[in-house]
């Protein structure tokens, strides 16, 4: 009787969940798999293994996240608001400072456009985003050469926001970036060592534990303001304030910590290729779009 | 019996009172006033980068007088509504401020498509320069105007929805705010088309 009742009630479900409102809603964000998400299969895999490691380094060096979407077709879907969509579901950027960056391509409306995060609006304006999309993506879309149009583009994005890039008759602020890391570290390296000292000083029992929580949240933080360095150094610099005061014991323990800790500071600041996500950033419209 | 009927009560108000939503009011209507500010900040922007347009686009368009001065009226009219923390309170003004920016968009489109009939005027680096800086500025503010929206939605909802309605209206005397009757207004003010034959 049950098996009669079957089928065509898991049709009827079936039918229920295809006829549902969100499969005829609009086109979904697509998954952030990578910093170069290629759903049209135009690039190369040697170029896209390149752009990405481009784009790895200059978020270690400078924090900032630029991604690229590469799609078949907008799907009707109007290119600023799909691109603001995704932009802030990716979350491209820190929390707070909003460094993202987003090149969104559409390959069947010969569409572009570059979606700047409310932090990098100062240094990748609109004019500098849309003369990029003019004078270097466009002229090599145009000529059938998109690989090349997104190296090209990709290029002159990330030499804007470092100041180093020559345009047609542009002049350029250097960004203050390289002394914000340095102080970082500085920071990281006497918040790791004052938090030693005080911790060498305190309650017996909860000693170890405790120092091995904080240095691992210092390392955490100092990898998130900059990366593997600090935060090795940050937790080095308290296992070696812990383990010098007190017996061999407490300092086979901190040793272990120590040891995690480095190991946790990396984990966080070494974001390679698959470990790639949003850091909270946010977008208010800011950038240019351009067609080819 | 007694003693966890007492207990339940307690719970009971101690949620309630909770859920009266004085802060989660407060919160919202702060939010609201930061988001009709980067709207306010943004239409502000636009009205900046109106004079330079119209400089450059009289350099090669000098007789399309009507569109010109049409631009630097509704510039004129949308600059001189003051915008002040009680226009949010005030549908009347919030109303007023729509109007006089949805004229100044309008406006602006046609001497947009005005200017597409100058090959001169379109190759200039000037004015292509102004273009994209106009069109991330309407970008920003459609933006800023669907998070304004967004805002007051969920504000308004908490002022009318039950109980924090009594939270609104009898301890912060907070009302409904007024909103936006369209998110995209550069989509619903469509420039007329202008061909020359």
């Amino acid at each position: 009787m049950s098996r009669v009742w079957r089928t065509p009630a898991r049709l009827i479900v079936l039918l229920g969940l295809l006829l549902h409102p969100s499969y005829l809603a609009a086109l979904d964000v697509p998954p952030l798999t990578g910093r170069v998400v290629d759903l049209a299969h135009v690039l190369p895999a040697q170029d896209t293994q390149q752009l990405s490691d481009q784009l790895k380094v200059h978020e270690e060096n400078t924090g900032n996240q630029v991604a690229v979407l590469i799609l078949p077709s907008l799907e009707g879907e109007p290119l600023e608001e799909f691109s603001h969509r995704v932009a802030t579901t990716w979350k491209l950027g820190r929390k707070g400072t909003d460094n993202g960056v987003l090149l969104l391509i559409a390959l069947k409306e010969r569409k572009l456009r570059i979606e700047v995060g409310y932090g990098l609006e100062g240094t990748l304006t609109d004019l500098r985003s849309a003369r990029i999309i003019r004078q270097e993506i466009v002229p090599r879309f145009k000529a059938g050469n998109i690989p090349e149009g997104v190296r090209a583009g990709t290029d002159a994005i990330l030499k804007t926001i470092e100041g180093t890039y020559q345009a047609a008759d542009d002049a350029q602020r250097p960004p203050s970036v390289d002394s914000n890391a340095f102080e970082s570290v500085v920071i990281g390296i006497v918040v790791g060592f004052m938090a030693g000292l005080i911790l060498s000083q305190g309650l017996r029992r909860a000693r170890a534990l405790l120092g091995a929580v904080l240095s691992f949240m210092v390392a955490q933080a100092a990898s998130v303001l900059w990366g593997l360095a600090a935060a090795g150094a940050t937790a080095l610099l308290l296992w070696l304030v812990l383990g010098t005061v007190g017996g061999q014991q407490r300092r086979r323990r901190s040793d272990d910590w120590a040891w995690y800790s480095t190991g946790g500071g990396g984990w966080s600041g070494g974001s390679s290729g698959g470990g790639f996500s949003g850091g909270g950033g946010d977008f208010g419209g800011g950038g240019a779009s351009g067609d080819w | 019996m007694g003693k966890g009927l007492i207990v339940l009560i307690g719970f009971l108000m101690t949620a309630t009172l909770g859920s009266c939503g004085y802060n989660d009011l407060q919160g919202l209507d702060e939010d609201t006033k930061a988001a009709w500010s980067e709207v306010v900040n943004q239409y502000q922007r636009r009205a900046d980068l109106i004079p330079n347009l119209v400089a450059t686009v009289k350099g090669y368009a000098a007789h399309e007088k009507e569109t010109l001065e049409g631009v630097v009226e509704a510039r004129a009219k949308a600059t001189s509504v003051q915008i002040t923390p009680e226009t949010l309170k005030d549908p009347v003004a919030f109303e007023q401020y729509q109007k006089v920016q949805a004229g100044l968009t309008s406006a602006l489109g046609r001497l947009i498509a005005v200017a597409e009939n100058y090959p001169n005027l379109k190759a200039d680096q000037n004015f292509r320069d102004l273009q994209s800086q106009l069109e991330g500025t309407e970008n920003r503010i459609t933006v800023a105007r669907k998070r304004y929206i967004d805002r007051v939605a969920e504000f308004n909802k908490m002022v009318r929805y039950f109980p924090t309605n009594l939270t609104a209206k009898f301890m912060l005397h907070m009302d409904e705010k007024p909103n936006f009757t369209v998110a995209d207004e550069k989509a619903v003010a469509k420039p007329p088309e202008v061909k020359f034959n």
